[in-house]
């Protein structure tokens, strides 16, 4: 079997910097008191309301961009131009669930409306966009167990400097977020056992990371951290219009997808990336399904510290 | 690493069309509908939950399966009707493109739009008497299955700005080409008609509720228009590097020319009325093109037949094009095809590759009175025989998503 000599060797991407990030930790019976709470100084107030109807990983996810707003070391500048790629994880399963057990109990007029344009995949992207004034691109990606590579790959596509578009973004936020256990609903779609007044350990944990992507690592921030994919070496032999070529599991997976005891990885990558981000000499590499590697260069190598995180835990 | 720098933008190649919709599920059958001005919007059986009068839509019937040795057809035959319906039009554009046998799968790329894959997937289990929406357990999407499914092992991604879903994936793919990650990318998008979806779309006052004439319902630009039809459908292109097309002597059947991106940054539901942003991604799109507004031959709106919306995008095409606008048409095909959501952007691209095609600009039928707060150079009823080289399309979506792609003729 034999693989075309590619016309192009396979591109890693170039390096691309991270102004600022956080990560958020909050727990399902925080939730409520998130969806109100103040932004934090000097990140911009949200508009009243704003949040009442948003999915749980929206509320999450917009708070870590207001969080890392906040941990900015200069004044934050504008990020009026910025882009959002945001990569939830089985965003708005809690209003899904609510939405068909009411389907079937009281027909179509019981259906929210905001089903659709509050809890689908690109909501958190477009509240991250309207809250912020972001006119930058918004854009879901990923959605499932490989979010964060898929959301990664597509937010450094967008920001390189090898995107080559008229109007070159000054940055992309990266926002991404998981059930570190996907909550069990009941039958109505409420959470089994219902919101503990107080957080327990057992509560469920969503954890949100955002990171403000630029594509100017050589600027006078002289960024810190950087991101980049590195191409998967070599070819892969099999041929692609015999689907025989394919190994067997892959065959099986095509009909039903991987079922299983996995991990959810999207949660565990979220988890690895916010430690490394945490660490001053922290590494991180991400393998994507398709075997590129997204990798995080620390500032370790070069003695530096990285003043640009904040975690927080609501 | 190599010198992308030095490489510069490449023009990208359109040489596979795969598409499943209500007017068809080839290029010949949907270009010949398009331009007779052929409703797909039909009564549909309203099913056990419907219980109000929103029973039509633009729906698809059968759905081809690949063609043989490109999938495994057991595999194709136990996906659900919505993976069938996705599945169909990336293998099939795969075929229609032709890629040598020999191009190593690790280079092709793979980006599909599917706005609400979830919540679909959920739908159906749970109408089945599945739990996988109050207890889910792990399992990969649909992009990543499909890849496999049709031997696709390079990079694989989902991306979602609601009703521009799939345009974006265009982008994505675009932008992977230009900088040597893949060597030729499937990219596009499908939705499936789903009854959340039929009854959120109907409870938010955005569904016409013309149920005496289906297929008077869909108006988009018309005075009397009320809302948008549901539609299911899709559409998958295959993109390469132009040169390399060429080169291995591919059918070219347009380019994708210019991608202009932007959000409104205003409202998470209700199109913004200031129609500056959605100029933006216009004026964006003709720049990365290259091209000046009055070389435009023909733009297909997003339309989709709702107050508000139909307005504000005439109103960002007036401000994008300027003085050229009187001499653009301008035509919304969702008057035909229904609104296919996810699967619109990718789908109006074809509609694209048929003005070209066919050198003539399709129709926006039921435009019996353009309404003036629409006012452009309308194609009423019936099809415009004209030169077309150079189109643009524009897609919008919840969020304030704004995208338009400039294709022109190989």
């Amino acid at each position: 079997m034999h693989a075309r000599p590619s016309s192009a060797a396979p591109a890693d991407s170039q390096p691309v910097g991270i102004a600022c990030h956080a990560v958020v930790e909050a727990r399902l019976s925080e939730l409520p008191r998130l969806r109100d709470l103040p932004s934090p100084a000097p990140a911009p107030a949200l508009p009243s309301r704003f949040l009442r109807h948003a999915d749980e990983q929206t509320v999450v996810g917009l708070r870590a961009v207001l969080a890392a707003i906040a941990s900015h070391p200069l004044p934050p500048p504008s990020f009026a131009g910025y882009g959002v790629v945001a990569a939830p994880c089985r965003a708005g399963r809690f209003t899904a669930a609510q939405s068909l057990a009411m389907l079937r109990e009281g027909g179509g007029v019981t259906v929210t409306p905001h089903v659709v344009p509050q809890c689908s995949l690109h909501s958190l992207a477009g509240a991250v966009s309207v809250a912020l004034g972001m006119h930058g691109p918004n854009i879901g990606a990923g959605g499932g167990r490989h979010a964060v590579a898929e959301g990664l790959v597509a937010a450094l596509a967008l920001v390189a400097p090898e995107a080559s578009a008229p109007a070159a973004l000054p940055g992309i936020w990266f926002v991404a977020t998981a059930w570190d256990d996907e909550p069990a609903l009941d039958r109505t779609g409420r959470p089994q056992g219902g919101a503990a007044p107080e957080p327990r350990a057992d509560d469920p944990l969503c954890r949100g990371l955002a990171l403000a992507l630029v594509a100017d690592v050589a600027n006078g921030m002289a960024q810190p951290l950087r991101l980049s994919v590195r191409a998967a070496a070599g070819a892969r032999p099999a041929r692609l219009h015999d689907a025989d070529a394919l190994p067997a599991d892959a065959r099986r997976a095509g009909v039903g997808g991987t079922r299983g005891p996995e991990a959810f990885t999207a949660a565990a990558d979220i988890r690895g990336l916010a430690v490394a981000l945490g660490t001053p000499a922290g590494a991180w590499s991400l393998r994507c399904p398709w075997g590129d590697e997204i990798r995080l260069e620390s500032p370790a190598a070069r003695g530096a510290s990285d003043p640009r995180g904040r975690r927080e835990a609501a | 690493m190599s010198d992308l720098s030095a490489r510069g933008p490449e023009a990208v190649a359109i040489t596979g069309i795969g598409a499943v919709s209500p007017l068809g599920n080839d290029f010949d059958t949907i270009a010949t509908a398009l331009l007779a001005g052929r409703s797909g919007v039909r009564s549909i059986d309203p099913g056990e939950f419907a219980r109000e009068a929103r029973q039509f839509a633009a729906t698809v019937g059968e759905i081809p399966a690949p063609p043989a040795g490109l999938a495994d057809a057991e595999a194709f035959a136990g996906l659900t009707r919505y993976e069938r319906l996705c599945a169909s039009p990336v293998a099939h554009a795969l075929a229609d493109a032709a890629l040598p046998g020999d191009l190593d799968p690790a280079r092709i790329g793979l980006v599909l739009g599917l706005g609400a894959e979830h919540l679909k997937a959920w739908e159906l289990d749970h109408l089945a008497g599945g739990g996988e929406v109050f207890a889910p357990r792990a399992a990969d999407t649909l992009v990543h299955r499909l890849a496999r499914l049709v031997g696709i092992r390079g990079p694989a991604a989902t991306v979602a700005a609601a009703c521009a879903s799939s345009g974006y994936a265009l982008a994505i793919g675009r932008v992977w080409l230009r900088a040597g990650r893949v060597d030729a990318c499937v990219v596009g998008g499908c939705d499936v008609l789903s009854p959340t979806a039929l009854a959120a779309f109907y409870n938010l006052r955005a569904l016409s509720r013309r149920g005496d004439d289906p297929a008077l319902a869909s108006r988009p630009f018309d005075i009397d228009r009320d809302g948008f039809v549901m539609g299911e459908g899709g559409a998958c292109l295959v993109l390469e590097r132009s040169g390399e097309a060429r080169r291995r002597g591919a059918r070219v059947r347009g380019e994708l020319a210019g991608v202009g991106m932007s959000s409104d940054a205003a409202h998470m539901v209700t199109p913004c009325s200031d129609p500056a942003e959605a100029a933006r991604a216009i004026t964006l799109a003709l720049a990365d093109a290259r091209i000046a507004p009055a070389e435009l031959d023909y733009v297909n709106a997003h339309a989709a037949g709702t107050p508000v919306g139909d307005a504000a995008e005439a109103a960002a095409i007036r401000l994008a094009l300027g003085p050229a606008v009187d001499g653009v048409p301008v035509s919304s095909t969702k008057s035909m095809s229904g609104h296919l959501i996810s699967g619109a952007a990718a789908f109006e691209a074809v509609a694209c590759l048929v003005a070209i095609a066919r050198q003539a600009v399709p129709p926006t039928v039921n435009l019996d009175r353009p309404d003036p707060a629409c006012r452009l150079d309308h194609v009423p009823h019936v099809a415009r025989p004209r030169r077309v080289r150079m189109t643009a399309s524009n897609s919008f979506g919840f969020g304030g998503a704004n995208l338009c792609l400039v294709i022109r003729a190989a």
